[in-house]
């Protein structure tokens, strides 16, 4: 609110107040067997984002099949009663549509997108899939060396997937989310058709889905198609609750990794809140103000005044639990990762002991609501946003009242929470060195 | 933390050229209505007023890539892009990031073979401050020393780091040994031997040389008033001094002749990734959008024959594609795959089977349509913001491509018939004459890809560059 004044003030339509006029109207309905569906109409192209979220990922497993949420995933594209093996793909496409999906340690998101006209169909492949998937064993068989494929993409040959994976599995020894969304290889390797039949049955009734529409559909239509195909489909258990609190960490963890690599890497994760914490917006303005541009005080330090990193940068992924905000430095070859840690415990000290300026809180806030327009601005992005917040924050409407959250954050605000979370006892640190040592073969 | 289930279109690369359009069967789509205007300095300007998002996007192209790089000089176009902000006569290059970020504004500049981008993106209320940036890096760098320096290192850094990744630089051992280290063979940023031939001196004359109002055109699109910015423009743009340019062009170099191969070897890889194809198509080609529309079926969507082959049926790998780049001058036609160590011959064999399948049995009237369905429903969210649309428009202009590419999509995708099918698939889909570009681990593989072809090549990834024409001209 501060900030919607003092711009106000200086003549200017306060942007944070047209944040919130821009508020798209949204209509709800809950169906009977307790899937909440979201429609938000926008005409400007006759097209269509469809996402069901799943409120089930890698946080509901087990050790043994880990990465299972991820690999059913895949094999909900695998053929089901009416739909059989590569019918889904092959039908969608034929009609002008698309797909993905992806896993994340907290939900599983189906994603298609189509041309207006194509809607029904989609309806009909959804409603076949979630209530009578298929378990062929030939297609568990490839499916899980597709998968293989995948982690080795993505982790082995991925110096920042293998790094960030130990990371994890150190930071948390207690909860979930400590293993990786992927799995291990050796679980890859092992799950069996009870195993998937298990997840199946655990989390994929309606009632632990949402989904959202955004395009050139009216809600009516959408609530009429639900009614038809998806209502019908009966409810039953959610997940069971993932109860494991991880404790306090007490100490500073350090890993690692020797790999055959041209460049070291540097992780620092911190124990942070789950999204719904209240600090989720003054977190999100000190990493903007440490970590976003190259005007950020962590770019200018490593980056252009002492050069010792190529980037530097921050993640913080919405979650159920409370999680990690992680810091990603890539030193330069030939840099001892240890003198980009220094440098960032230095900034981050430098957060603690005095609030950011009055510019720098005001920048964070403009780039804040850059991004927000930046979000909302296709229906695909909206339908992830709308979603995104609807599950991770338990009510869609907070994505209109972002812009006046981020107002609300002081500068104090930043500063308890730098001082709160950023400490060297609830810190793990990776590091990756390179094996020959960065010298290129000549 | 997520995982996708698949990378769409994981190994392809941008389709730079090949800017190729399809239009909704429910309703056609037209590309918004924009004036084009030729300022006095001779600067191209294209003007795209579109409200609902208080956002303008701005795109110049330089029609200078890195084809106006010195033989030996790879990476100066580049270089001399992402240097524009690293100082003007009004900002040092911190002055110019606070300036920038304080705004929420962003601001990105890198070559291309054919072009130079130059392109940003702010809040339509801070149209007046962030056109000031624009100008200021386009029109007033002054590239100080250290700045060069500076960037240059980093450079240099993120090519050994890219390194590190098979996937990231696959393409720039494909593309190099494809063309010979010539052409477009060159690595459009530099690599290791390269770089360190840069300097300040270079980088400015470059710029001197190749960045004037003739040799650029300039799209905006979004929310703003047409005349209210085509005033601020002439203040600010049409002061950039007129000069004459005659950009480079990339030679044309013809496609390769019976089979190579090259083994780039990567000791730590886990996995082979590999590309197979040849030079083909240029930008414009009037077979465009008949080649669309095979490759869609070949190798351009997740049912594609080859993804069907090699994930789908197999589990070979995580995905398998084809994509034609195409540019001013024929440009490269790749398939991409990966596949782990041991089942590297049978992803190979598979992936040459599906190529002389789509030989010989073409392909048939379900999966034309298909095809042409997936195009045209597929095609609209492709210009659905303002960053797009200007791109688009700028891209269209370049290759002297007009609005027709967009309004007249769906009557061209509606023209290609099996038979055009099947001329396309002689004429642009090589298999006799096919090129190989392994990265991967050579202990593990190499004995057994010698059968692909009879001239092989070998050099380990860690030696610096990609593959450079052995008489180092361009």
């Amino acid at each position: 609110m501060a900030a919607a004044l003092l711009l106000c003030a200086t003549g200017l339509v306060s942007p944070l107040v047209r944040a919130q006029e821009q508020k798209f109207p949204v209509a709800t309905k809950t169906l009977k067997n307790g899937m909440k569906v979201l429609v938000q109409s926008d005409h400007s192209i006759p097209n269509v984002a469809l996402y069901i979220f799943y409120r089930v990922g890698s946080r509901n497993e087990r050790p043994g099949t880990t990465g299972l949420s991820h690999f059913f995933e895949h094999m909900m594209f695998n053929g089901a009663k009416k739909y059989g093996p590569g019918d889904l793909d092959k039908v969608m496409e034929a009609h002008g549509g698309s797909n993905n999906a992806y896993t994340s340690q907290d939900v599983t998101v189906y994603q298609d997108w189509f041309p207006r006209s194509t809607m029904p169909l989609i309806f009909d492949i959804e409603a076949d899939r979630i209530e009578n998937l298929s378990f062929d064993p030939a297609k568990i068989k490839s499916e899980r060396e597709v998968v293989a494929s995948e982690r080795r993409l993505s982790v082995d040959n991925e110096n920042g997937g293998v790094l960030n994976e130990q990371l994890w599995a150190t930071a948390f020894i207690a909860h979930t989310y400590q293993w990786p969304v992927v799995g291990w290889m050796s679980d890859i390797e092992h799950w069996t058709m009870e195993d998937l039949k298990h997840h199946f049955a655990m989390g994929y009734s309606p009632s632990n889905a949402t989904m959202v529409v955004v395009g050139d559909v009216s809600s009516e239509e959408v609530f009429q198609l639900c009614e038809k195909f998806i209502e019908p489909i009966p409810a039953h258990a959610p997940p069971p609750p993932v109860t494991t609190v991880e404790p306090e960490q007490l100490g500073e963890r350090r890993l690692v990794v020797h790999k055959e690599a041209q460049l070291p890497l540097l992780m620092i994760a911190y124990h942070v809140p789950q999204t719904k914490n209240e600090d989720f917006y003054a977190l999100n303005i000190l990493r903007t103000v440490l970590f976003e541009g190259e005007s950020s005080r962590m770019y200018q330090r490593l980056v252009d005044k002492e050069q010792i990193a190529l980037e530097v940068s921050s993640e913080l992924p919405p979650a159920f639990d409370p999680t990690l905000a992680v810091v990603i430095a890539q030193p330069k070859q030939g840099v001892d990762p240890q003198k980009c840690e220094k440098a960032i415990y230095e900034e981050l000290e430098r957060a603690k002991s005095a609030a950011i300026t009055d510019q720098e809180l005001e920048k964070a806030k403009n780039i804040r609501l850059m991004e927000f327009y930046q979000q909302m601005r296709t229906i695909n992005g909206r339908a992830n946003t709308i979603g995104t917040y609807e599950v991770f924050f338990g009510d869609y409407n907070k994505l209109f009242d972002a812009a006046k959250n981020y107002g609300a954050v002081s500068k104090e605000d930043v500063q308890r929470v730098a001082k709160m979370y950023f400490g060297a006892n609830n810190r793990t640190v990776a590091t990756l060195l390179p094996e020959n040592d960065g010298q290129a073969k000549q | 933390m997520s995982s996708p289930r698949n990378f769409v279109r994981i190994l392809a690369i941008v389709v730079a050229g090949l800017l190729v359009t399809a239009i909704s069967s429910a309703q056609t789509i037209k590309i918004p209505p924009h004036e084009k205007i030729v300022l006095k300095n001779g600067l191209t300007v294209l003007l795209m007023e579109k409200h609902g998002v208080p956002i303008v996007s701005f795109a110049a192209l330089v029609k200078s890539g890195a084809a106006a790089d010195p033989a030996g000089q790879e990476g100066l176009a580049s270089q001399t892009a992402e240097l524009l902000r690293k100082g003007t006569q009004k900002r040092t290059a911190q002055q110019f990031a606070a300036d920038l970020d304080f705004i929420g504004g962003s601001f990105e500049a890198g070559a291309g073979a054919d072009f130079t981008t130059v392109s940003a993106e702010f809040l339509t209320k801070d149209l007046a401050k962030g056109l000031d940036l624009f100008a200021d890096a386009l029109l007033h760098p002054t590239f100080p020393a250290d700045e060069v320096d500076k960037s240059l290192a980093q450079n240099l850094d993120a090519v050994r780091g890219s390194k590190d990744e098979a996937r990231q630089v696959l393409r720039l051992y494909y593309y190099g040994y494809l063309y010979g280290g010539r052409g477009y063979g060159r690595p459009e940023d530099g690599d290791e031997i390269s770089l360190k031939k840069i300097n300040r001196e270079s980088v400015v004359k470059f710029y001197e040389v190749n960045y004037a109002p003739g040799n650029t055109i300039l799209a905006v699109a979004g929310e703003f008033n047409t005349s209210e910015l085509r005033k601020r423009l002439e203040d600010t743009l049409g002061s950039w001094p007129a000069k004459s340019v005659t950009p480079e062009t990339v030679p044309a170099i013809a496609a390769a002749k019976g089979k190579r191969l090259l083994m780039v070897d990567k000791p730590d890889a886990t996995q082979t990734y590999f590309a197979i194809g040849n030079v083909e198509t240029a930008a414009g080609d009037p077979d465009r959008v008949a080649i669309r529309v095979v490759n869609t079926i070949f190798g351009g969507r997740f049912t594609s024959m080859l993804n069907e082959a090699l994930r789908v049926e197999s589990g070979l790998t995580y995905g398998a594609s084809a994509a034609f780049d195409a540019r001013k001058q024929p440009g490269p036609f790749g398939i991409y795959t990966f596949t782990k160590n041991d089942s590297t011959v049978q992803a190979i064999d598979m992936t040459l089977e599906v190529l002389h399948k789509l030989h010989k049995d073409g392909i048939t009237a379900e999966q034309l349509a298909s095809a042409k369905s997936y195009i045209k429903g597929q095609f609209p969210p492709s210009i659905e913001t303002s960053r797009e649309l200007a791109q688009r428009i700028a891209g269209d202009e370049f290759y002297g491509l007009d609005d027709s590419e967009v309004n007249q999509l769906e009557a061209r995708i509606d023209a290609v018939t099996l038979d055009v099918a099947r001329q396309v698939i002689q004429k642009h889909f090589p298999e006799e004459n096919l090129v190989f570009v392994l990265v991967g681990k050579a202990s593990a593989i190499a004995p057994a890809v010698k059968k692909y072809a009879d001239k092989q090549d070998t050099r380990a990834i860690a030696a610096p560059g990609f593959w450079q024409a052995a008489d180092g001209k361009k």
